[in-house]
């Protein structure tokens, strides 16, 4: 599915002149002299001087794809019945079985998809807006902790705190029947997420990502995903139940 | 009873002597002195159960007939009344079976959460059905000219008094305003007029203006009640459907 995906970014991108709001100046940012976005000026802070994140932010794409793309084969550190999962998913193979198949994404892989997503700063919570299937997570920031064996839920339960300049997010309680690339790696029920967002100046950040499942891997393994801001736009609409031709084609069960 | 968030005391909800919330309470306001919607949300149970008790989703009037509180009803064209009609023997056409976007107005219909979250320039409606949102504008931007059609529109509010105002159109043909089927088509402006009357309580007055599906502009006025100290779960429809191969229709 995600194949036809970026299909559709690449027409949208090759049709400049859409009515809508996809063109509008973001307030706020830093330009140059010729009024195009500096996006290498500082990272921008809120009074108490921490970075602010809130902007419209795009992943590399090729995390999507594979989240280990930056990791040497052998470097990840599978259990064996994880990695002959996924050896069984490779080339697509079960890609029917894959709910983003049926327009549930998961985590980590809402991060990574190939459109933007909008992060918004209010009290006691930062919300992430995505335009791809135009859905939301919520990270708490109200101190409170975790819930205790939760009901899994599809994005997880989010708490964020700040450690320096890095917001740091803690998932647990991600729905397990979820892949965390479209490569087809597993995750188990104890899945931990640790996101470190890095805004490292105005157009750039990373998300440290420490995948942390002790029943599906050996030990902890981190990648470092790169992303970069959008600015003077807004989200478009996802519809993925709208025409969703894919499904039906995929091999699974 | 799960272990997730489902109970979990909202911050700054004004109190009872015995821990209750206090929704008679005034209504709370943003630094700017404007009210603050903030807060999650539900529909008003102004419907009597049936016998035999009401049911796990308890479904407002305006869930089931958007122009309950008009006299004479909805001044459907009559293209829109057959389509009502038919509705009644043939329910297989509603998008929302179809697991496709509820569109603003179901959204507040819906019996299920949502929650507002107003920042500055911007306030958002975050809805536990499909786990999707709406952003209502708030920084003074005009509506798009000739913008592609939505199942959203484009949203943009302004305060006046303590009321916002908010503007929508660049809707795709298509969307239901509820489960009798009454349309809206891509011609529609809808106005709210968003007002929080007391901490517990926010009335909509929504305007729409469709005459290509409807002979004049009509007017409701919808109530949402807060839901205090809880939060939103995630409700797929796609997740388990079952139910769109019974659905009776051609």
């Amino acid at each position: 599915m995600f194949g036809r995906l970026i299909l559709v970014l690449v027409l949208f991108a090759a049709v400049p002149a859409w009515a809508q709001w996809f063109k509008i100046p973001t307030p706020g940012i830093p330009r140059t002299a010729d009024g195009r976005p500096n996006l290498t000026a500082p990272t921008p802070r809120s009074p108490d001087g921490k970075p602010i994140l809130s902007g419209i932010w795009q992943m590399n794409g090729k995390y999507l794809q594979d989240i280990a793309a930056d990791m040497k084969p052998g470097d990840v550190p599978y259990r064996p019945e994880t990695e002959k999962l996924f050896n069984s998913r490779r080339n697509g193979a079960g890609g029917k079985n894959d709910p983003a198949a049926r327009c549930i994404p998961g985590m980590p892989k809402l991060n990574a998809l190939p459109y933007p997503f909008k992060i918004l700063e209010a009290p006691g919570v930062v919300i992430m807006l995505f335009e791809g299937f135009t859905t939301f997570r919520q990270i708490f920031t109200d101190g409170r902790e975790l819930p205790k064996d939760p009901n899994p839920a599809w994005f997880g339960y989010s708490v964020g705190k700040w450690e320096g300049d890095d917001f740091v997010v803690n998932t647990i309680g991600i729905n397990e029947s979820t892949w965390l690339d479209n490569a087809g790696r597993p995750h188990s029920d104890a899945l931990h997420l640790i996101e470190r967002f890095r805004r490292h100046d105005f157009g750039h950040m990373d998300i440290e990502l420490t995948i942390d499942d002790p029943k599906a891997y050996t030990k902890p393994w981190t990648v470092k995903e790169d992303l970069r801001l959008i600015p003077d736009t807004e989200l478009l609409e996802y519809v993925c139940n709208e025409n969703n031709k894919d499904y039906e084609h995929l091999v699974g069960n | 009873m799960h272990a997730q968030w489902i109970h979990y005391p909202t911050a700054g909800i004004p109190r009872l002597a015995d821990g209750k919330p206090n929704l008679s309470a005034p209504t709370p306001r943003t630094k700017d002195g404007k009210p603050d919607f903030s807060g999650v949300w539900e529909v008003e149970h102004n419907r009597p159960c049936p016998p035999g008790g009401c049911d796990d989703m308890w479904i407002p009037q305006e869930f089931l007939d958007i122009g309950w509180s008009l006299k004479g009803g909805l001044p459907y064209q009559p293209w829109a009344a057959e389509i009502v009609k038919r509705t009644k023997e043939d329910r297989s056409k509603d998008p929302n079976s179809h697991c496709l976007p509820t569109g603003m107005v179901r959204m507040y219909t819906t019996p299920l959460f949502r929650k507002m979250v107003q920042t500055p320039g911007l306030l958002i409606i975050l809805t536990e059905r499909e786990v999707t949102y709406r952003q209502i504008f708030t920084d003074g931007r005009p509506l798009p000219v000739d913008p592609q059609p939505s199942w959203a529109g484009y949203s943009s509010g302004k305060w006046e008094g303590d009321t916002l105002v908010v503007e929508t159109s660049g809707f795709r043909d298509g969307l239901w305003l509820d489960a009798s089927g009454s349309p809206l088509t891509e011609t529609a402006k809808i106005t709210e007029r968003i007002r929080r009357v007391n901490f517990g309580k926010l009335e909509v007055e929504i305007t729409v203006d469709d005459l290509k599906a409807y002979t004049k502009p009509w007017t409701i006025k919808l109530t949402q009640m807060l839901a205090p100290d809880t939060d939103l779960l995630d409700y797929y429809c796609i997740e388990n459907e079952k139910d769109r191969p019974h659905l009776v229709g051609k």
